[in-house]
């Protein structure tokens, strides 16, 4: 008895000491939240002007004497692009205050002077610093069309021949990226097809297939699309078409073909990002069974079609589109 | 129409029961109950504006019959299948009338030595490791507020011994020895805590495991394995929760002359993480709790005293599910005030209120009152908590009962601050037979109960300090004044005072903010009836009681409720 006594009793010691002191504590500090503010250290960034291209960050930092909502919002002088920043902490740090190039709201940024502003929900006051950006951020993925050159011969394309057609290349302010963007609008009343292009792997290297990785959780589709404020709603249908079998052509009745279709419910610039192992089959727009192996196969996709759809009941429908890159084990970040 | 295919189901079941009842050998057996409630409610407002949109006067109830069929169709075999017919006054065939099932299982011996049961489960197995512990129960309830209180616990299946009710799978089955230890047993139990939506929520199961080994009259140790865990694949995310609990209980029983010595301990670790997530935590973390109880049976006494050591990081979804819902809607009167805030639970809400009971466990971690219980929310397996306790009970030969109880506890880590915040329980619970006092037949009994808690955290911070105290009590009457016709009344009152932080949390139950709360809220609930006893089992009561919560902050709007109420309960 006295022996399993002493047992126990070495046991439960033993498990006690293992506890380490707690030196930290659950939550947000109550002191942190409720106590005055105060700025400990002022706004700043770590230089003036910066070459994203050459993968270059602007960091910018701060102290607070307590837990703070902040933003930062830095506005391009002439693009009007914005990265918008925001947190709630007692510091502005490599965490949370590493400004990479990347866009929030589009056009993306251009070579131009910029203004970060920071704002904080403690105070009414906005501090500004300016940073000059000497070369944007690279695109980083395997672009499909960025439609800088136009379209390309080799995209075989059809446009429906209905009323007030607008299907083509336009160079003007809105463009997000470079200085033209695709344009798809008319009216359609018979059909709900309004325009196509397709975009053969062929038409950008001697393969059948696209470049990619075969891992399709590793793949992202992403492109840039338009919501034009006050038309019929438009759909954007991406078809990614595997070339199973690598003879150059897709047979719809034997060869994998997945659907992305973007309902474009919203106005201005907006970045869609898909990973392709979540792109599914698509028949009238009700998920299907794939009719060839049933494997998402990304090093497999032979050509990729995209269409402008909107209801022909509707009328008018208007959308644009720009920056169709493909990236790897990441979305992409303009 | 599936109504009447319904009906002439039970029908067939009952014809067939009655036929193979009058065999030699009784093979079917009803059992089940029949209740009716039927109340009237009037809700009071005291605003600083006049309450004029709330609708104040709340009538209902509702008849239900529960009808199970035991069947025996060998000695080795047992089913039970219990259907509910339940009528909501002023529904009849159609609107207000359910017609359900409550449960089913099937249980029997597989070979003479393994048994078994599938479907309805009552399932329990340490305080840390499955426990229901109803951590918010009045300790020393009213006969009178039991009346309301026990159909809560039959309708959720809070029948005894802290169990939670569950679907699945359980085995039971052992082996004896003859030499150095006596018996090894094993239970071991699979069960659905959720079931897939085929999108976004998995499949989650608990699988538990006890081995116990009786080593003789003196030894046991027994080894607890609890985990629930996503059944990967049964949506597309590849990312799986898992929350497992593993203990080691040791026993060790001892007489000392005409003196009982239990002493007993129970260590083990919890992990709970998702598989896949980087934005959720992982918690990893221990419990000790140890007790030396001393039995003295010739001064009719009972001491204990025991250890707590719960890691602020243990996790046990089995054992940290409440009973309580703070975030469900009261049945009656939701929304009060013109501006239609809603109405804080109350006392009598939480006694008589099934809607805010859970059945089973739940697998987030659920909000804690800081009005019932502050200290030991989730029972001793409140994480993050460190301590002595003692307990006292004496019975005498009369059935004269005194229990008190002492609990010092206190924070292993801090909340949003290093100072700790320190923690005690004052109970004590006594209940006098006074017919057995005086060798009366007809009960006259008298029951008295208090509870205090009290929450106190000292820093050099100002804006750190907490105290915050709650008083609970209770006192009932039980007077049967002639044959079967027994008096009943009841009284509560709870009163909070002082201040803490209520924490919020995100998805993934971690803190992301601390909001300080103050309270003087003082609650009464009085209560006094009439009761028949047709039977033990068979009684019809009239009930009348008032409700009233008064917060002098004026955080929330004082308000009360009188309830009229007209119960018929039979069990059979």
């Amino acid at each position: 008895m006295k022996q399993k006594a002493a047992i126990i009793f070495i046991l439960l010691t033993g498990l006690i000491s293992c506890r380490k002191d707690e030196t930290n504590f659950d939550g947000p500090g109550i002191v942190d939240i409720y106590s005055d503010f105060k700025i400990i250290e002022n706004f700043d960034a770590d230089k003036d002007s910066v070459n994203f291209a050459n993968n270059e960050t602007v960091l910018f930092s701060a102290k607070f004497s307590k837990i703070v909502k902040w933003q930062i919002a830095i506005k391009g002088k002439v693009s009007k692009a914005t990265k918008i920043f925001n947190g709630e902490s007692k510091a502005i740090n490599i965490t949370n205050g590493l400004w990479n190039g990347s866009t929030t709201n589009y056009p993306i940024f251009g070579i131009e002077n910029c203004t970060a502003s920071l704002t904080l929900n403690a105070i009414p006051d906005t501090f500004n610093i300016d940073v000059k950006v000497t070369s944007p951020k690279k695109i980083d993925g395997f672009i499909i069309a960025d439609f800088e050159n136009g379209l390309n011969p080799q995209w075989p394309k059809f446009i429906q021949s209905g009323a007030n057609m607008d299907f083509k290349v336009k160079t003007d302010s809105l463009a997000p990226e470079g200085k033209k963007y695709m344009n798809m609008a008319g009216t359609v009343n018979w059909d709900y097809l309004i325009g196509l292009i397709d975009f053969p792997a062929q038409a950008y290297n001697s393969n059948v297939t696209f470049p990619l990785l075969p891992n399709p959780g590793a793949v992202y589709f992403n492109c840039l699309i338009y919501g034009v404020p006050n038309t019929n709603p438009s759909i954007v249908l991406f078809q990614l078409k595997e070339d199973e079998n690598s003879d150059g052509t897709f047979n719809a009745n034997n060869e994998d073909e997945y659907d992305l279709q973007i309902n474009v419910d919203w106005e201005g610039w907006k970045l869609v990002s898909v990973k392709y192992e979540d792109i599914v089959t698509l028949v009238n727009g009700v998920p299907a069974t794939p009719k060839g192996n049933g494997i998402r196969n990304p090093d497999k996709l032979g050509k990729i079609s995209m269409l402008h759809l909107a209801d022909p009941n509707n009328g008018f429908a208007s959308t644009k589109i720009d920056m169709i890159v493909i990236t790897d084990n990441k979305p992409l970040e303009p | 129409m599936i109504m009447n295919k319904k009906l002439l189901m039970l029908l067939i079941l009952f014809v067939a029961s009655n036929y193979v009842s009058a065999q030699k050998e009784r093979k079917v057996n009803f059992i089940g109950g029949a209740r009716s409630v039927n109340t009237g409610n009037i809700l009071t407002v005291n605003d600083s504006i006049a309450d004029s949109t709330t609708v104040k006067k709340n009538n209902g109830g509702y008849t239900l019959i529960d009808l199970g069929l035991n069947i025996k169709p060998n000695k080795n075999t047992e089913i039970l299948g219990m259907f509910r017919i339940r009528n909501e006054y002023g529904g009849f065939w159609g609107a207000g009338v359910n017609f359900d099932v409550r449960q089913l299982w099937i249980k029997g011996v597989v070979a003479n030595s393994l048994r078994y049961q599938l479907g309805d489960l009552d399932l329990k197995q340490t305080q840390f490791t499955l426990y229901n512990a109803h951590a918010d129960r009045i300790d020393s309830l009213p006969t009178i507020f039991n009346l309301q209180n026990d159909i809560v616990k039959y309708e959720r299946f809070y029948f005894d011994r802290n169990t939670w009710r569950m679907q699945g799978a359980n085995v039971d089955f052992g082996f004896t020895f003859a030499k150095y230890i006596s018996e090894i047993n094993f239970n071991a139990f699979v069960a659905r805590v959720n079931a897939t939506d085929f999108a976004n929520t998995p499949d989650r199961l608990m699988a538990g495991l006890k081995v116990n080994l009786v080593g003789n009259k003196i030894f046991q140790l027994s080894y607890n394995g609890n985990s629930v865990f996503d059944v990967k694949g049964t949506v597309a995310n590849n990312n799986v929760f898992k929350n497992s609990v593993n203990s080691l209980d040791l026993k060790l029983q001892k007489n000392i002359g005409k003196q009982n010595l239990l002493v007993q301990a129970e260590a083990g670790k919890s992990k709970y993480f998702y598989s896949n997530d980087t934005l959720a935590p992982t918690y990893d973390d221990y419990f000790i709790h140890a007790f030396a109880l001393f039995d003295l049976p010739k001064m009719h006494l009972q001491i204990s005293a025991g250890y707590l050591n719960v890691g602020p990081d243990f996790r046990s979804i089995g054992a940290q599910s409440k009973d309580v819902n703070y975030n469900a809607q009261p049945a009656y009167f939701n929304r009060y005030t013109n501006a239609q805030q809603i109405r804080p639970l109350a006392l009598f809400d939480i006694i008589s209120n099934e809607n805010i009971y859970n059945r089973t466990i739940t697998a987030r971690q659920m909000s804690e009152s800081q009005i019932y219980n502050n200290v030991l929310p989730f029972g001793l397996a409140t994480f993050n908590r460190i301590g002595m306790y003692a307990k006292v009970e004496y019975k005498s030969k009369k059935e004269i009962s005194i229990n008190a109880e002492y609990y010092n506890l206190s924070e292993i880590r801090g909340q949003g601050s290093l100072a700790l915040k320190q923690f005690s329980i004052y109970k004590m619970n006594a209940n006098f037979p006074i017919n057995k006092l005086i060798n009366s037949t007809k009960v006259l009994s008298v029951q008295i109960g208090g509870n205090m808690q009290q929450t106190i955290r000292s820093s050099e911070q100002e804006i750190e300090k907490i105290d915050l105290q709650s008083m609970q009590l209770s006192a009932g009457l039980r007077w049967e004044f002639a044959s079967n016709f027994e008096l009943l009344g009841g009284y509560i009152s709870q009163e909070n005072d002082g201040n803490e932080y209520k924490a919020d949390r995100n998805s993934y139950d971690v803190i992301t903010y601390f909001n300080p709360v103050n309270y003087k809220i003082k609650q009464q609930l009085v209560a006094g009836g009439l009761r028949y006893n047709f039977t033990s089992k068979i009684y019809l009561c009239g009930l009348y009681q008032q409700s009233t919560f008064t917060d002098k902050l004026k955080t929330t709007a004082d308000f009360g409720i009188n309830q009229f109420g007209l119960i018929f309960n039979m069990t059979f």
